[in-house]
């Protein structure tokens, strides 16, 4: 059932209703809400909307990164647990010319920085395949409510992989287009040269049509591209006949878990008997190597500088001081936890001037090798594929949390090469691991390829039949 | 001992945009606290700056005007600090590629034209206005986010007379070049002074002082002096000079410590990922030196062969506002050197220099009233009077009208009075004959005494000339 | 240990927040593991590579015109100010001016 079904099968006040009840149902065992926000004033204001419009009536979430005037909006942090946000992002106000209603914001690491979201002010989120399982992160909030039902689309960001991963726990699709298709204006930035704005949805179809909405120029975000926007679910096409898939040895070489891989060559075979070719691909080992401490040093460094604006004065949680210095230092100390503080520590020492050139600026340069070495790949293939995991959500107190670690763990970070590159990236459903808990399967294609991106997930979605799956909570 | 006194200036100004640099809220002066600002200007978590086309615009114009070489590509980078008075924790500057470098502007100095070479100038964003008041601190933002451009020069200057000239001089140009309105006194420009002293003949730099919060140009020459006197004194005593910041004190007239500098700070720059490279083109900035404005020199030099002195032509040039009028004016009169007259004196005694700006003079009056000057119409005194009520706004008939000014001219009447005066005064006759001079002069003040100032003082004199070359004894 | 807690707690200081002496004392010996990392990137040769700083590097031509748009009212400047005064932020006195 696409969005479009939901809407022409529903009415407005059936469909917000339902996912506001689901979604309190659901908060004590999932704890993915941050906020909820009154519908009232919105659906009236869908006078103004054609009834044509394409998210008519359509109940959505947002991360919690993602302004909206009037609404909380508060990065699940505590530095801005009161922040009232004056302003509305550029995909807020286009969701709501779509005719989309927010009924709430999702809970997500603080500020986008993690890959658990164990870190969120209002605590972990669950994973409602396991739920006492971490729904991974950062946009865990917003991928738990598409997976358990409650909405079936919800907006989060991606830095390194914090849509697609959580996406592949929950068994539905996690897009991140190429950077700057969708306006990062009114999105509560982690690190500036590696943000996406990307989104959920239960299937292909709606995928496409949800960047229809979201995508396009705009001045206020001068990253953002100028391309016109394609008509992508119009222009859907499953058909695989001679398009290459390319497999990066260097992570299926890390992809240790024997039930992943073997469903991995199953789809494969699936995938040529469409007359798919599966091209092989391999990256240079050590700069896959590099992959992670070159993501952590830049997304650090940018994330301190972006964070500086928080300091108490103007807006978000105060602590008092005996002079304007001291205010700065209380309200940062108790507004930032102990990660996030580590963070900026790191990301700090990354620009002073006697480390940049072996830090900062070094690792850039390594981010160029990289990004010349994907494209390289995908110049040899339609698309890169490898499965977005090794293994399905770990356990809470399992949890690897913000460790620094020698283990260098490509299987786990690779998709960071999106990030890197700008490319567009996406998982959605393909197996499941050892434990039945879900495992997705990751596509990057080359820079404004979505098209492509989303006609060969189709053709996967087609193999897998896996689609509009819904994860119900007991309550 | 004698020292050489080394000094560089970085002057920081604000652009004339009708939006601010990175975010398109209005660029305003005197609004009440807080009421020209946006999310961006405040530094609200999730803006982006969006870059206004038309301060890369004057920043290109004064780069060019300063003979700077123009990197076509822009960028910019983030200089990284926390103050109260920053609200994003960092501000959007050029640090590794200025807009404009190594270029270089002339003064005028006793040994003559002195070349002043200038490093670099750059885009960067003003910060918000901080207000002391007690033990508080109050903070406005509307001043946050105003484009600003930075020009730095070398360590040329020389003297605190050097030091001021500059200052005035790329004042002026930026000014004409409608690039700011350079009001030192209301911070839309400001300079800061970089001074040290060597021993003659000696090429290190000695320990640098900087001289901040100047709002004046005259008070330039008078800090950059004190300044030298000080640190003569401290070199002269053996003591070492400390590095810090200082401003001048106009009742003191010295220097006074704000804050010791400790150490170099590490602004951590590194690019501003937000705003991509900008490519501008040749041709932009071809048609951009086309259009500009006059600038100074070129109106000197013309000031000049309208037989206007070097003088009164430099004086005009010093306050655009007044030559701008006096260009408009003299497009209606030939009387040029009498409109300059009256521009730096009268007109300057009786409006203030915001009158001047706002246009208040109607220049069609005010040229009547010059040409009734030149064509001795009417007596200067009697222009003087008139004058004020230009300047509020009546028309120059209507004045003259109403206080009777009218000028008696007619010959018969002009006659009576001629000869009324000689007979009342045969001894100025003799003594004219006499060849005392004084005695001319004497008559014309009884005649202008008897017509209250109406009379018209040419052809009073012509009567009177004659009715003494009649009474040739 | 490549730093002193210490070291770290000036570090932050400087980017105004405070470390405890334990958050200090972890960091200070995960240090370590970071520069182990960076070691990973020694390893890459970047002679002659210059910085990325975008993913996209395509020179643009876009700067906004200079007209003016609406600005936010005074009561949504304020709105979230956790000091204010006349329409202006109010805090506590800055110590050098």
């Amino acid at each position: 059932m696409t969005i479009l079904d939901i809407i022409h099968t529903t009415t407005v006040d059936e469909r917000v209703n339902q996912a506001i009840t689901k979604a309190k149902a659901n908060q004590s065992q999932l704890n993915a809400m941050v906020n909820f926000i009154d519908p009232s004033e919105q659906i009236k204001q869908l006078n103004n909307v054609s009834k044509d419009a394409k998210l008519y009536g359509l109940p959505i979430v947002l991360k919690d990164l993602v302004n909206m005037k009037g609404t909380l909006t508060t990065g699940s942090s505590k530095i801005l647990e009161n922040y009232v946000s004056p302003y509305n992002a550029t995909i807020t106000n286009k969701l709501i010319q779509a005719g989309a209603i927010i009924i709430g914001k999702s809970s997500c690491d603080t500020f986008g920085m993690g890959g658990t979201n164990m870190t969120a002010a209002t605590g972990p989120v669950y994973n409602p395949y396991d739920l006492s399982r971490m729904s991974g992160g950062s946009s865990g909030g917003s991928a738990v409510l598409v997976a358990s039902g409650v909405v079936s689309m919800a907006i989060g960001s991606d830095t390194g992989d914090s849509v697609r991963k959580p996406a592949s726990f929950n068994n539905i699709v996690g897009v991140k287009p190429t950077y700057g298709r969708i306006s990062r204006y009114g999105i509560i930035p982690y690190a500036s040269s590696l943000d996406h704005v990307g989104y959920f949805t239960r299937n292909v179809f709606d995928a496409a049509l949800i960047l229809e909405v979201l995508a396009g120029r705009d001045d206020k975000d001068m990253t953002s591209l100028n391309s016109p926007v394609p008509e992508y679910s119009k222009n859907l096409s499953a058909d695989l006949k001679g398009k290459r898939f390319g497999v990066m040895s260097n992570v299926l070489n890390a992809i240790k878990n024997p039930v992943v891989l073997k469903q991995f060559n199953t789809l494969l075979d699936q995938l040529k008997a469409k007359g798919a070719i599966i091209v092989d691909i391999k990256l240079n080992e050590d700069l896959m190597h590099a992959m992670l401490p070159t993501y952590y040093i830049i997304a650090n460094a940018e994330a301190t500088a972006n964070h500086s604006n928080l300091d108490g004065l103007r807006f978000g949680m105060q602590q008092d001081g005996k002079d304007v210095e001291d205010i700065m230092t209380h309200s940062r100390t108790v507004g930032f936890g102990k990660l996030i503080r580590k963070r900026f520590v790191i990301g700090s020492y990354a620009l002073f001037i006697e480390n940049q050139e072996f830090l900062f600026r070094k690792a850039q340069k390594v981010r160029r090798l990289i990004v010349e070495d994907i494209t390289k790949a995908l110049s040899l293939c339609d698309a890169l594929i490898a499965p977005a995991s090794n293994q399905g959500a770990l356990k809470i107190n399992d949890t690897k949390t913000d460790q620094l670690s020698s283990e260098y763990l490509i299987a786990e970070n690779y998709m960071a090469l999106a990030n890197f590159s700008g490319y567009p990236s996406m998982t959605l459903p393909f197996a499941y691991d050892e434990e039945n808990l879900p495992v997705g399967i990751n596509l990057t294609c080359i820079r404004e390829a979505e098209q492509m991106m989303f006609n060969l997930a189709l053709g996967i979605e087609s193999c897998t039949k896996l689609k509009d799956q819904i994860k119900e909570v007991q309550s | 001992m004698n020292y050489e006194t080394v000094i560089g200036i970085e002057i920081h100004c604000e652009l004339k945009t009708k939006s601010k640099m990175f975010s398109s809220s209005p660029v305003s002066y005197g609004q009440a606290p807080n009421t020209s600002t946006n999310e961006i200007d405040l530094g609200h978590p999730g803006t982006l700056p969006s870059l206004n086309k038309n301060a890369v615009k004057q920043a290109l114009k004064a780069c060019i005007a300063l003979n700077l070489e123009i990197d076509t590509l822009i960028r910019f980078d983030r200089k990284n600090y926390y103050y109260s008075d920053l609200p994003k924790g960092f501000q959007i500057s050029q640090q590794f590629y200025p807009i404009g470098q190594a270029g270089f502007v002339d003064i005028e100095t006793e040994l003559g034209k002195k070349r002043i070479r200038i490093n670099r100038l750059h885009m960067e964003e003003d910060t918000a206005k901080q207000y002391h008041v007690e033990d508080e601190t109050w903070i406005d933002f509307n001043r946050a986010g105003i484009p600003l451009v930075e020009i730095v020069s070398e360590a040329d200057i020389r003297s605190a007379t050097e030091a001021q000239r500059y200052v005035e001089k790329l004042r002026t140009l930026l000014v004409y070049l409608e690039v700011t309105d350079g009001k030192m006194e209301e911070g839309s420009l400001r300079c800061d002074i970089n001074i040290s002293l060597r021993p003659e003949g000696t090429l290190p730099y000695g320990v640098k002082t900087e001289i901040k919060n100047l709002n004046s140009i005259a008070n330039i020459e008078k800090a950059v002096k004190a300044e030298i006197l000080r640190q003569s004194a401290l070199l002269d005593s053996g003591q070492v000079v400390q590095q810090a910041t200082r401003r001048y004190d106009d009742k003191l007239e010295t220097t006074v410590l704000m804050r010791q500098k400790e150490g170099t700070v590490d602004y951590k720059y590194f690019p501003e990922p937000n705003i991509p490279p900008i490519r501008i083109s040749n041709e932009w900035i071809s048609e951009i030196k086309q259009t500009l404005p006059e600038l100074p020199d070129v109106r000197y030099q013309r000031y000049l062969d309208l037989g206007l002195n070097a003088y009164d032509s430099q004086q005009l040039i010093l306050n655009k506002d007044l030559s701008d009028f006096f260009d408009t004016v003299a497009k209606q009169t030939p009387y040029t050197k009498i409109l300059a007259n009256w521009c730096l004196s009268e007109v300057l005694a009786q409006v203030d220099q915001s009158q001047l700006e706002h246009k208040v003079i109607n220049p069609e009056q005010f040229a009547l009233l010059i040409n009734h000057i030149g064509k001795q119409t009417i007596s200067s005194k009697q222009a003087k009077e008139i004058l004020p009520f230009i300047i509020k706004g009546e028309q120059y008939d209507a004045i003259v009208s109403r206080m009777n000014i009218l000028q008696v001219s007619d010959s018969e009447t002009l006659n009576a009075l001629v000869l009324e005066v000689l007979n009342e005064n045969p001894q100025s006759i003799i003594d004219y004959h006499a060849g005392k001079d004084k005695a001319l002069g004497f008559l014309m003040g009884q005649i202008m005494k008897k017509s209250k100032g109406q009379a018209n003082p040419v052809l009073s004199n012509q009567l009177v000339l004659e009715e003494l070359n009649k009474r040739k004894a | 240990m490549p730093y002193s807690p210490d070291y770290f707690k000036n570090l932050a200081k400087q980017i105004r927040f405070n470390l405890s002496d334990e958050e200090a004392l972890d960091i200070a010996n995960e240090f370590e593991v970071l520069l182990d990392q960076m070691r990973l990137l020694e390893k890459i040769d970047t002679d002659q590579v210059k910085e990325m700083v975008y993913p996209f590097e395509d020179e643009t031509s876009f700067m906004r015109e200079d007209e003016v748009d609406e600005v936010l009212s005074l009561d949504q400047v304020l709105l979230n100010a956790p000091n204010s005064r006349n329409g202006f932020f109010v805090t506590k006195k800055v110590v050098i001016s």
